[in-house]
């Protein structure tokens, strides 16, 4: 058992919660956290970031775009620019979003950076579609 | 001597004009507390972010030409903080006059100073100046987000690493409390990130050599420090906006306060002028009176 803190410049997610598994989507590829993990520092994608609460069955979600994680002994720290829990997402926004990019993407004549700057929302999309089944109703 | 009826005017559109100050108070004391809030906030991602910085340089012994300072600085970047908006007493002032006086004294210092303005109060300021700035934003009417700040972020670093400028600087109001604020020249770049995590020692003990990074270190320390760079931006746009509702609060409670004592004036005027003219109505009807005896 260890300690995940989840925070981004603007708001504070997660303070030091007792947890059994984290697992972030690392530089490398997904990245299973458990007590115990050699110290490492990551940068991580945009993607799913789920982690389980100490004594609890399911996993809690959220959608991390580029962020950073340290892990050490003890605890798990992860800093991320933009963080969503299932609550923000709105998935036909999401969807909306998705098609008229794809559309930009495929019809308009884009410099690199703006490319890249597209591509990535989609994928923070995408990732928002897929937590926003577990919203809590 | 004015009439009672324009006695009774000037009071009636002081009290409008107190009700405005009062509401403009509250408002600003309302969006006061949520900028106090946003950089409550923003504390733990920036003493995490500066602590992994400062460990992984001295650690792996990694320099970064973002990091280095130069000998000689002859090339400055001054970018200026303001609000868009007025009626928040010295607020914007304080910093015009600051700048001014501060490019007064270092144009013959330096080979090149140029401006970058934040805020429609300091361009309009030195556009009557006729000094025009390399850049410059003013729509902040909404609140400071962390994208905007990053954006301009990006600008500053794209002008230091194309050798435009030696050093950027920062001048800004920081925020001390709600009723005052302390107008502040900060250097943006190079960045310092400061030895001072390690001088609190208390996490030193925990950070081993054999740190895996992912990718490699040099890596990781590039795109935090532009992280780093960006909350920068970010923390003195907040502080500056705190203070902006600060000062606004602060004026707005004067200028209440004035109100309230120009109503208390001319009701007592007013008060003096009706009694006289009683007194006059009474005199005349008694001498009439006695006349008809």
């Amino acid at each position: 058992m260890f300690k995940l803190t989840l925070v981004t410049p603007e708001k504070k997610l997660v303070m030091e919660q007792d947890v059994e598994s984290v697992i972030v989507p690392a530089f490398k590829g997904e990245l299973n956290i458990l007590s115990g993990h050699t110290p490492l520092i990551t940068t991580l994608e945009t993607g799913v970031v789920k982690w389980k609460e100490k004594g609890k069955e399911n996993y809690n979600y959220a959608v991390v775009s580029w962020g950073y994680c340290e892990i050490f002994p003890g605890g798990v720290d992860i800093l991320a620019d933009v963080a969503d829990l299932p609550a923000d997402v709105d998935a036909e926004e999401c969807k909306r979003f998705i098609s008229a990019s794809e559309k930009r993407l495929n019809t308009e004549v884009l410099d690199d950076d703006t490319f890249t700057d597209i591509s990535r929302e989609i994928v923070r999309k995408r990732a928002d579609i897929e937590i926003s089944k577990y919203k809590l109703n | 001597m004015a009439s009672l009826k324009d006695i009774r005017a000037r009071i009636e559109s002081t009290k409008n004009t107190q009700q405005i100050t009062k509401a403009m108070k509250l408002v600003s004391a309302s969006k006061l507390r949520k900028a106090q809030h946003n950089i409550v906030n923003m504390r733990p991602y920036a003493l995490s972010l500066r602590r992994v910085i400062s460990d992984i340089t001295v650690t792996q012994k990694i320099t970064h030409p973002l990091m280095e300072r130069k000998d000689h600085v002859k090339k400055v970047l001054l970018v200026v903080l303001t609000s868009d908006r007025g009626l928040c007493g010295a607020f914007n002032t304080n910093i015009n006059k600051y700048a001014e006086n501060y490019y007064k004294e270092n144009k013959n210092n330096f080979e090149k100073v140029d401006f970058f303005f934040i805020g429609k109060r300091g361009l309009d300021h030195f556009a009557k100046r006729k000094i025009q700035p390399i850049e410059s934003i003013t729509k902040l009417d909404k609140d400071i987000s962390y994208k905007l700040a990053a954006e301009v972020a990006e600008k500053l670093l794209k002008q230091y690493l194309s050798g435009e400028y030696d050093e950027i600087r920062l001048i800004y109001n920081e925020f001390k409390s709600a009723i005052s604020q302390n107008v502040v020249c900060e250097t943006l770049i190079p960045i310092n990130v400061g030895l001072s995590s390690f001088a609190e020692g208390k996490n030193k003990n925990n950070f081993s050599k054999d740190l895996v990074f992912e990718p490699t270190a040099k890596e990781i320390i590039d795109q935090l420090l532009v992280k780093h760079f960006d909350l920068l931006v970010y923390r003195c746009m907040s502080e500056s906006v705190a203070a902006e509702h600060g000062a606004r609060m602060t004026a707005m409670e004067n200028a209440s306060n004035n109100a309230k004592d120009m109503i208390a004036k001319f009701s007592l005027t007013y008060n003096k002028l009706r009694q006289e003219k009683i007194t006059t109505e009474l005199t005349e009807i008694v001498s009439g009176a006695e006349a008809l005896k």
